[in-house]
C-alpha cells in the first residue's frame, strides 16, 4: 500500500474512532492508566489491521513498508492518543528479535507484543556497567539445555509490567568485553527474578533494580549466536534511532505547537519569546528532516548504523531546547502550578532532561561521531 | 558526509564550475566564465537545484562570483544577464531593500561586484506586505567605498535617496517572497560549502597536529567540538537539501537560519582547533571564516531569522507540521 492512501485511511479510521481511542483519563495519567491505554489503542490498531501493516508476515504481520509503521506512531503521537514510551520497547526490540531469534520463536513470541497485549523490556545497563556496556558482568553459565543466569541488573524500564526481558549476559570470560556478551529472551515471571522499582525525579517509577537468582532460561530463547550478543546490542541502536524517534518527534511536534497557543494566548509578542520559539523549530525541523532521511533509508532496505548518533543527537537538542523555552516562556507554571496542563509541562521538563542520558549519552553519541564519522583514530 | 548532490551531470557541472571559480577568484571574470559554462541555462531549466550545485560550489572554493543577482531575478521572472543586478536587503533583514517617502524612495541595501558590470539594477520597493520590483539605472547608484571584513567578495552598503520618478515598475512573474526563499536557499548551499572547507581543514589539522606526543585529534574536548560541527551540518545540509522540492517560504527561512549556525559555529570551532596557525593572515581559513559571516547576514541570518519566524508561529498560533514522511 502506499504511504498517501494509508495515511488517509488511517486518518479516517482514527477520525471515526476518535472516542474509544482518547484517553479515558485527565492529563497525563497514572502509570498504571497510561500502560492499559496503550494496550487498548495497540490492540483497536492492530484489529483494524493497521498496527500490523510494515510488520513481516512471520510475525502475523501484513507486510510493507516500515514507513508504514512510522506513519502510525507520528499519527497517535500528533494526537496524543497514547504515551509513546511504551510504543518504543516494541519498535527497539521486535525487529532485532525477528532477525535474530529462531524463527519458531519470533512467531509464537512476536505477534502478542506488536499486538499490544504483551510488553517487553531490555535488560542491558547495570550498577557498574552504564555508558561502558561491554564490561557488564551477569553471569550465564551454560547447563545442557539451556542457561542459568546470575546477576544485577538496573534501569530496566517497565519491567513491572513486562512479560519478556531481551537480556545480554556474560557468556565468556570475565573480561572478555564485548566478545563474551550473549542476548536471551527471558520470560519475567521465571523463578529466581526479583525487582524493585525505582522512582524518577519526575515521580513515576518508570525502571527498576532487577536481581537475577540462578534463573533458568531454555536454550531456544538464545537471540544470536552464543557470544554474539554484542551485535545483537549493534543492531538493535539503530532502530531505538529511526521509526521510534520519528514518533517522539512527532509528539515533541504536538507539544511545541501547544507551547505556540499558550504564548501566542498569553499575549507575549516579545523578540524574546519569539527567538525562543523560533529557535526551538529550528532544531525540531533540523531534527524532523534527518529523521525523514533515515526512515527513506530504512525503507529502502538500507542497514542503518553508526550516523544514527547524529538523529539521536538532533532530537535531544531539539527535545531540550523546547522544555527550556516551555519553561522560559510560560511564567513559572513549571515550577508553582499544580493544574493538569501544568502538571504535563512540568513532567515534559523534567523527562527531556533523560533524553541526553538514556539509549548512549550525548557524550557518547558524540565519541561515536568522532571516531566513526569523522575517523579522528584513537581517543588518547 | 553525505554528497548534497548526485547526478552525474550535476556533477560534471559542479566540477566544472569550481575549477572556473578557482581560475578566477576575481569577481567580474569568475562571473563571465560560469556564463560560459552554462549557469544560466541550468538556472532556468532547474532553479533550485542548479542553485543548490552552483552555491555549494561558491562555498567550497570560496569564489567571489556574483550569482546571487542571478537566482533572485530568476525567481522573479527576469532574464538574467551580466547586465542585470540587484539590491538585497540590508544585513540580517530578508524586507526590501527601499520605501518610498513620498516623491523619494529610500534604500538601505547590499549590492554586489556585479553592480559594475551592469547598467540595470533590480529594486524592490516594499509596500506593506510584499515588495514590487522596479529597475533603475546603475550609474544613479552610489555605492558605499568601504569594502569591509571581506573585501574579496565585494558585497558594499547602498545607502541613499532616489527620486520616485528614477525608478520603472516592472512587471515580474515571480513573487519577492519566492525571490526571497530561493535566494536563501542558496545561500544555505553557500554556507554548507563553505562549512564543509572548514570542518574538512580542522580535521585535517587535528589528525597532523602532535602535541604531548599524541595528535590533537585525540583529545576529547577536540573530538566533540568537531563532532557537534558534523551534527550541525547534517541536520542544516538535510533541510536545504529538503528545499529543493519543496518551495515552502518558511521551510527556506529555516534552511537559511540553521546553515548560517551551522557555519558559524564550525567557523568558530575549527578556529579553536587550528588555533595559532587559524589566526594568521597566512593560513587560508580566515578567508572562509570571513565569507561565513558576510554571506550569514544576506537575506536574514543565524540571529535574525529564529525572532522572525517565532514571531511568525505566534500571529498563527500554532506551529506548521513541515517535513512529510
Ligand atoms: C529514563 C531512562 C530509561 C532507561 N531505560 C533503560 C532500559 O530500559 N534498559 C537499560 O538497560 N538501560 C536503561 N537506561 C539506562 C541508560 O542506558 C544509562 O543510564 C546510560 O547508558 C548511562 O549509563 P550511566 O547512567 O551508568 O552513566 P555513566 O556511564 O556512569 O556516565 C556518567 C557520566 O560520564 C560520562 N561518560 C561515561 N563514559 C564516557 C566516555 N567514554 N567519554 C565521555 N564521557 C563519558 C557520561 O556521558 C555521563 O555524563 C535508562 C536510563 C534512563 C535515564
Amino acid at each position: 500500500m502506499d504511504t498517501a492512501t494509508f495515511r488517509r485511511e488511517l486518518e479516517a479510521w482514527l477520525d471515526a474512532n476518535a472516542e474509544e481511542l482518547a484517553p479515558p483519563y485527565e492529563g497525563a495519567g497514572s502509570m498504571d492508566e497510561q500502560m492499559a491505554h496503550y494496550s487498548r489503542v495497540k490492540r483497536a490498531l492492530y484489529d483494524a489491521d493497521f498496527g500490523r501493516y510494515g510488520w513481516p508476515e512471520s510475525v502475523n504481520g501484513l507486510g510493507g513498508s516500515p514507513l508504514l509503521r512510522a506513519i502510525v506512531g507520528e499519527e497517535i503521537n500528533l494526537r496524543g492518543l497514547a504515551d509513546p514510551s511504551p510504543w518504543t520497547m516494541i519498535e527497539v526490540l521486535a525487529p532485532t528479535v525477528i532477525d535474530f531469534a529462531r524463527p519458531e520463536i519470533a512467531a509464537r513470541l512476536v505477534p502478542p507484543f506488536i499486538r499490544g497485549d504483551e510488553m517487553w523490556c531490555q535488560g542491558f545497563s547495570e550498577p557498574d556497567a552504564g555508558s561502558d556496556l561491554a564490561s557488564l558482568t551477569c553471569r550465564a553459565a551454560k547447563t545442557e539445555d539451556g542457561w542459568v543466569v546470575s546477576g544485577q541488573k538496573i534501569w530496566t524500564s517497565f519491567i513491572q509490567y513486562a512479560q519478556r526481558c531481551v537480556l545480554l549476559v556474560r557468556t565468556g570470560e570475565p573480561g572478555s568485553a564485548h566478545r563474551g556478551i550473549t542476548a536471551l529472551l527471558v520470560d519475567v515471571d521465571s523463578p529466581g527474578i526479583t525487582f524493585s522499582p525505582i522512582e524518577t525525579m519526575h515521580g513515576r517509577h518508570d525502571f527498576a533494580e532487577v536481581y537475577y537468582d540462578e534463573v533458568f532460561v531454555p536454550n531456544e530463547r538464545l537471540i544470536g549466536e552464543e557470544n554474539g550478543g554484542w551485535q545483537v546490542a549493534m543492531d538493535i541502536l539503530p532502530y531505538e534511532r529511526s521509526t521510534t524517534f520519528w514518533h517522539r518527534g512527532a509528539l515533541l511536534h504536538r507539544r511545541f505547537s501547544d507551547l505556540v497557543a499558550e504564548v501566542a494566548a498569553l499575549g507575549d509578542r516579545s523578540d524574546t519569546a519569539a527567538k525562543a520559539l523560533g529557535q526551538a523549530f529550528q532544531s525540531l525541523v533540523a531534527f524532523r528532516s534527518r529523521s525523514r532521511d533515515t526512515q527513506h533509508r530504512l525503507a529502502g532496505g538500507q542497514q542503518l548504523g553508526v550516523e544514527t548518533s547524529i538523529d539521536k543527537i538532533l532530537i535531544t537538542s531539539a527535545e531540550l531546547e523546547l522544555f527550556e523555552a516551555a519553561r522560559d516562556l510560560l511564567g513559572g507554571v513549571v515550577e508553582f502550578d499544580d493544574d493538569l496542563d501544568a502538571a504535563m509541562w512540568r513532567t515534559d521538563y523534567l523527562y527531556s532532561k533523560a533524553a541526553p542520558i538514556y539509549g548512549g549519552t550525548a557524550e557518547i553519541q558524540r565519541n561515536i561521531v568522532a571516531r566513526r564519522l569523522l575517523d579522528l583514530g584513537p581517543e588518547s | 558526509m553525505s554528497e548534497l548532490i548526485e547526478a552525474d551531470d550535476l556533477a560534471l557541472l559542479t566540477s566544472g564550475f569550481e575549477a572556473a571559480m578557482a581560475e578566477a577568484p576575481g569577481p567580474g571574470e569568475a562571473d563571465q566564465s560560469l556564463y560560459d559554462l552554462g549557469w544560466a541555462e541550468l538556472l532556468d531549466a532547474a532553479p533550485a537545484q542548479g542553485a543548490a550545485t552552483a552555491f555549494s560550489a561558491l562555498g567550497r572554493s570560496n569564489s567571489a562570483a556574483s550569482l546571487l543577482d542571478d537566482v533572485v531575478a530568476n525567481a522573479l521572472g527576469i532574464a538574467v544577464s551580466l547586465d542585470t543586478c540587484v539590491v538585497f536587503p540590508s544585513p540580517h533583514k530578508a524586507t526590501a531593500p527601499a520605501q518610498r517617502r513620498g516623491d523619494t524612495v529610500v534604500i538601505e541595501g547590499l549590492v554586489s561586484a556585479r553592480l559594475e558590470m551592469a547598467n540595470t539594477a533590480v529594486l524592490a520597493v516594499g509596500n506593506g506586505e510584499g515588495a514590487v520590483a522596479t529597475t533603475v539605472d546603475t550609474a544613479l547608484l552610489h555605492v558605499s567605498a568601504a569594502k569591509g571584513v571581506d573585501p574579496g567578495h565585494a558585497y558594499r552598503r547602498l545607502s541613499m535617496e532616489i527620486a520616485a520618478d528614477a525608478l520603472t515598475p516592472l512587471a515580474t512573474r515571480g513573487t519577492w517572497e519566492a525571490a526571497v526563499a530561493a535566494a536563501q536557499v542558496a545561500l544555505a548551499h553557500q554556507l554548507m560549502g563553505g562549512a564543509r572547507w572548514m570542518l574538512a581543514e580542522a580535521r585535517q589539522h587535528a589528525i597532523d597536529r602532535v602535541q604531548f606526543s599524541r595528535p590533537v585529534a585525540s583529545f576529547q574536548a577536540i573530538r566533540h567540538k568537531l563532532a557537534e560541527s558534523l551534527v550541525q551540518f547534517e541536520g542544516a545540509a538535510s533541510v536545504a537539501q529538503g528545499c529543493l522540492h519543496d518551495p515552502d517560504p518558511l521551510l527556506a527561512a529555516l534552511a537559511k537560519s540553521l546553515a548560517g549556525q551551522a557555519a558559524l559555529t564550525t567557523a568558530t570551532n575549527a578556529q579553536q582547533v587550528l588555533a595559532g596557525i587559524g589566526f594568521t593572515a597566512e593560513h587560508q581559513f580566515h578567508r572562509w571564516m570571513k565569507r561565513t559571516l558576510v554571506i550569514d547576514t544576506l537575506f536574514g541570518s543565524a540571529n535574525s531569522l529564529p525572532a522572525e519566524i517565532g514571531h511568525n508561529l505566534l500571529s498563527e498560533g500554532s506551529a506548521p507540521r513541515l517535513i512529510q514522511l
